[in-house]
């Protein structure tokens, strides 16, 4: 497989800031994570990751609006680049052909 | 509305130290958001700890990771600035020669003197360390408590008995050596000479670190007609320092005997208190040391060798012990004796501590006694020198920076942060301290040999050359360079670019600091005129005052034991020469000894031994009664003469006819006659009550020959020959007594000296300083001058208008220096019984010369710039 590796939790953190599109900047991202996925994660581990997708090219940021309760600070804005779409998007095809793959009844059935 | 709760600062102030700055905004952004979140979530406190440990999370390497910038910026010491700073600094020197040469002349004068200094206290400091025994050797002391248990007395001496009864007595003590002065007759083919000698313990060796160029340290010492000769000696005396087994002739009871050279040592380090030519072994008979009244009589110096990791007050303790049981009957009976009530106390002293030690010197055979005073007093000098030229490189620095305004407005402008700057003027003022340093170095070189003989040192150059001193030399010239460098360079590169480079730049108003330094330098130069003019007119008056009595023509010839007779015959012979007046015996050096007056009081004195001629010798007049005369065959055996000390002691209304009782020898003689106090001592010393005998028991020690003036030559022949005639088998020597008196001011002499160098260093290097600054000031103001020229000004006008300033400085430095120069003096002199009054005239003086000096600098180059044609400097825009 060649493409540039993701964790987990890049995945994660990627897929939220495309659920979050416009609005996607670190309190926003961390709070989403937290709501979707019930796990509670610090907010430097959010911007460590996000630093590193914006390595990789899969993220792009832009200073935004200044607000009165970031004391006059200006938030950084991520979207999901073009490498980063065609990453996500790759993921899932890997993982829906794997699922396809799975034979009927091989996974012990599971109740919600 | 309440006040909204802020983050915690000091996390904050954390996180802005750490972050990276292009992430700062972002990260604190979103922590703030969060903690305002958590304030109504949670409440204050807990959304503060919250916003803590968020921030600590925050070390991470992608947070801590700068960006690199755009733009790189210069390194400070990239090698093309440095270049440039270098090149600039030497264009800037060799440009402005004038002020170059005042900073180099002034820092270097005030390098050497410092060094000058270091070397000295650094000579002071390592006396005595050479030795390996170092730190158990000690010297034994003592001191004398009154009855109240009050120190009356310290005595850095000991006789006989204390260092071989401690020895015996006290287990930690692993060796003594006593250490004795004397002096013997050495016979040099057919000359007699008179040679220093000192006597020692065998143990001498092995306590102290003498290395020896022949024969063995552990047996040098032990046959007593041994001797060791040091290799100066053996250079002089033999011509060879292979002298081991070779014969010396010394006088012992009245004839030669041979003493084999054992060993020859080195030559005593020039920083060591012991120096010997000639070392004998110490004889001490049986019976002395079985005397123990001889735990009272104190002559030398006694050393010891503690065992490792003795215990010093355990030890002194145990001494102690020793000695109230050895001497227990010897105390009684001495207090009976001389009624003595003082109790003695024994006590060691490290002997690294001794050279400079004022209490207990080292003195009594050893050499080079020192008082720390002098080391203070000219450390002060040395920093009073340097410090006026550190401030002459200040404010010359400051004076010129206008004319490096635009220098310093350029290389702002083309980014030279306020770093740069400060970096390119402290290597400006380094390179001149170092040009300055090796200056200074060259200078310790020439000044070295006078200064030797000012200190009364053998220093050398090679002495130079030692790790601590070097180091020290460095710590010296780095502090010198930042102390002058640092100022103007604070001030220069926080010039605003924009000012400078619009030439709206000026430095008129704010010159305090450098008027107050002006002042300081004038104050300090004051200080030390006061100082050397005090000294200077305390020096005349001692050596200038009236003695009370006649030392012109007076030749002194030392003759031990010269008996009655003798001197009847040495007088007789030497009458038969016209040129000789008079001659007159005296006992040789000083006696002083105790007697009753008034039936029971005690009184001390000095025991004057002379005969009827003494007092008419020296024209000493007679108060009341008479002299001692022929007339009176009794006279030696029942009169003698006082001195009126004696008689204000003693309280006598009439002191004709009194008696004083010598009751210990049970001997009572009748006071004839009172003598008008005279001198005999330095003027350092009060007239103490003197007492004149004839008694025929006391021997005499000297004789004093009293010629006609400008005969010395011939006469002292003719003394010679009649005294080799008289005494062969005696050394002859004279003195002349009026030098002998100069002498004794020989301290006060180089005091004089150093005082009166200090004073001219500094009143020369506040002046090129002055002749600086009035340079520069000039020169700003030669378009003023010119307009004022042209508008009718006078020569003598603008000259006024250019030295005020100045004058007015040195004026004020008169207020400072004044008072702390009349209480030091003060102080000083209160170490003179007999001394002169600081009088006005020394301050006004001191002032004329200030003045005048300051003047003729100032005033040189103003009178310069009031001469110019005023077309030249107006012309010129």
């Amino acid at each position: 497989m060649k493409r540039t590796y993701l964790g987990e939790f890049e995945e994660v953190v990627l897929l939220t800031v495309a659920v979050l599109g416009e609005g996607a900047y670190g309190v926003a991202i961390t709070d989403e994570l937290d709501r979707q996925t019930g796990r509670a994660v610090s907010i430097s581990a959010v911007h460590a990751a996000l630093h590193r997708l914006q390595e990789k090219g899969m993220l792009s940021s832009y200073l935004g609006d200044a607000t009165a309760e970031r004391g006059g600070r200006r938030k950084r804005l991520f979207t999901v680049t073009v490498l980063g779409s065609r990453t996500l998007r790759e993921i899932r095809a890997v993982r829906d052909q794997l699922w396809d793959s799975i034979a009927p009844q091989t996974l012990p059935a599971v109740s919600i | 509305m309440n006040a909204q709760p802020t983050p915690p600062h000091g996390a904050n102030r954390l996180l802005e130290w750490f972050c990276a700055p292009h992430l700062l905004e972002e990260v604190q952004g979103d922590l703030h958001e969060r903690f305002i979140r958590n304030v109504t979530l949670l409440g204050a406190t807990r959304a503060r700890q919250q916003y803590g440990r968020e921030v600590l999370s925050f070390l991470r390497p992608f947070a801590l990771k700068r960006q690199p910038r755009e733009y790189p910026s210069f390194s400070l010491l990239s090698p093309a600035m440095l270049q440039n700073y270098i090149k600039i600094a030497l264009r800037n020197l060799a440009r402005n020669k004038a002020y170059s040469a005042i900073n180099i002349i002034g820092l270097s004068i005030g390098l050497a003197a410092a060094m000058l200094i270091m070397l000295y206290t650094k000579d002071e400091v390592s006396y005595d360390r050479f030795h390996k025994n170092n730190p158990a050797i000690y010297r034994i002391t003592s001191q004398a408590l009154t009855p109240a248990g009050n120190t009356s007395r310290m005595e850095p001496y000991t006789g006989y008995l204390p260092g071989p009864k401690f020895h015996a007595g006290v287990p930690e003590i692993k060796a003594f050596v006593r250490y004795q002065e004397d002096r013997k007759d050495m016979k040099q083919g057919n000359e007699v000479r008179s040679q220093t000698v000192y006597s020692a313990d065998a143990s001498f060796f092995s306590v102290f670190t003498f290395p020896l160029l022949g024969g063995n340290p552990k047996t040098a010492l032990q046959n007593p007609r041994s001797v060791v000769i040091s290799e100066k000696m053996a250079e002089t005396h033999f011509g060879t320092t292979d002298a081991v087994g070779k014969t010396l002739f010394f006088k012992n009871d009245d004839n030669f005997q041979p003493y084999v050279v054992t060993a020859v040592a080195k030559n005593c380090p020039q920083n060591s208190s012991i120096k010997f030519d000639v070392l004998m072994p110490m004889i001490v008979s049986q019976d002395e040391m079985a005397n123990s009244e001889n735990w009272f009589s104190v002559f030398m110096n006694t050393f010891i060798v503690l065992s490792p990791g003795a215990n010093l007050n355990a030890v002194q303790s145990k001494m102690n012990q020793v000695y109230v049981a050895d001497a227990s009957e010897s105390i009684v009976e001495m207090a009976k004796k001389y009624g003595i009530t003082e109790k003695t106390q024994y006590a060691l002293q490290s002997l690294t501590d001794m050279h400079l030690s004022k209490e207990l010197p080292a003195s009594n055979g050893l050499v080079d006694e020192s008082n720390p005073t002098f080391s203070y007093i000219l450390s002060g000098i040395a920093l009073f020198i340097l410090l006026i030229a550190c401030i002459n490189f200040v404010n010359l620095t400051v004076a010129r920076s206008l004319k490096r305004a635009k220098e310093i407005g350029v290389r702002k402008v083309v980014g030279g942060a306020r770093s740069h700057l400060i970096i390119q003027f402290l290597g400006e003022s380094f390179l001149l301290c170092f040009v300055a340093f090796v200056f200074a170095l060259a200078l310790v070189g020439l000044a070295l040999p006078t200064f030797n003989q000012l200190a009364n040192k053998a220093l050398s150059l090679a002495y130079l050359f030692d790790t601590r001193l070097v180091l020290a030399y460095m710590a010296l010239f780095i502090a010198t360079s930042l102390l002058a460098g640092f100022y103007p360079a604070l001030v220069l590169s926080g010039y605003s670019p924009v000012a400078t480079l619009y030439s709206r730049f000026n430095l008129s108003g704010k010159s305090y600091l450098q008027k107050s330094l002006v002042v300081l330098q004038f104050s300090l130069a004051s200080f030390l005129i006061i100082a050397s003019l005090t000294i200077y007119s305390q020096f005349n008056f001692l050596t200038s005052k009236d003695l009370g009595y006649e030392d012109k023509n007076v030749v002194i010839i030392d003759k031990s034991n010269l008996k009655r007779s003798e001197a009847k015959l040495f007088k007789e012979e030497l009458l038969k020469n016209p040129n000789i007046v008079d001659v007159a015996p005296k006992n040789g050096g000083r006696w002083g000894t105790v007697a009753k007056v008034n039936g029971e009081t005690q009184l001390n004195f000095e025991y004057e031994t002379i005969n009827d001629n003494y007092l008419p010798l020296f024209k000493i007049p007679i108060l009341t009664g008479r002299n001692f005369s022929t007339d009176f065959p009794s006279d030696s055996s029942q009169s003698v003469l006082v001195n009126e000390t004696f008689v204000n002691v003693a309280g006598w209304k009439k002191p004709i006819g009194q008696v004083v009782d010598f009751w210990f020898r049970n001997e009572k003689y009748t006071v004839i006659g009172v003598v008008k106090d005279y001198h005999y001592e330095s003027l350092n010393q009060t007239i103490k009550p003197q007492l004149f005998t004839m008694n025929p028991r006391n021997s005499y020690g000297r004789a004093f020959i009293k010629l006609k003036p400008n005969t010395e030559t011939a006469s002292l022949h003719y003394i010679e020959n009649v005294f080799k005639k008289l005494f062969p088998l005696h050394p002859y020597s004279y003195q002349f007594l009026d030098q002998e008196n100069i002498k004794r001011y020989e301290s006060e002499a180089k005091w004089k000296q150093m005082m009166l160098f200090g004073a001219i260093l500094t009143i020369f290097i506040s002046c090129i300083g002055l002749f600086g600054l009035a340079t520069l000031s000039a020169e700003r103001r030669t378009k003023e001058i010119g307009i004022r020229k042209v508008l009718g000004a006078s020569v003598s006008g603008i000259v006024q208008l250019l030295s005020t300033d100045f004058l007015r400085l040195v004026s004020l430095s008169f207020v400072f220096a004044f008072p702390a120069a009349w209480y030091a003096m003060g102080e000083w002199l209160k170490n003179y019984p007999y001394r002169i009054d600081i009088s006005v005239w020394m301050f006004a003086l001191t002032a004329c010369i200030a003045i005048s000096i300051a003047f003729l600098t100032v005033g040189w180059q103003s009178l310069r710039a009031a001469m110019t044609n005023p077309v030249t400097s107006l012309k010129s825009e």
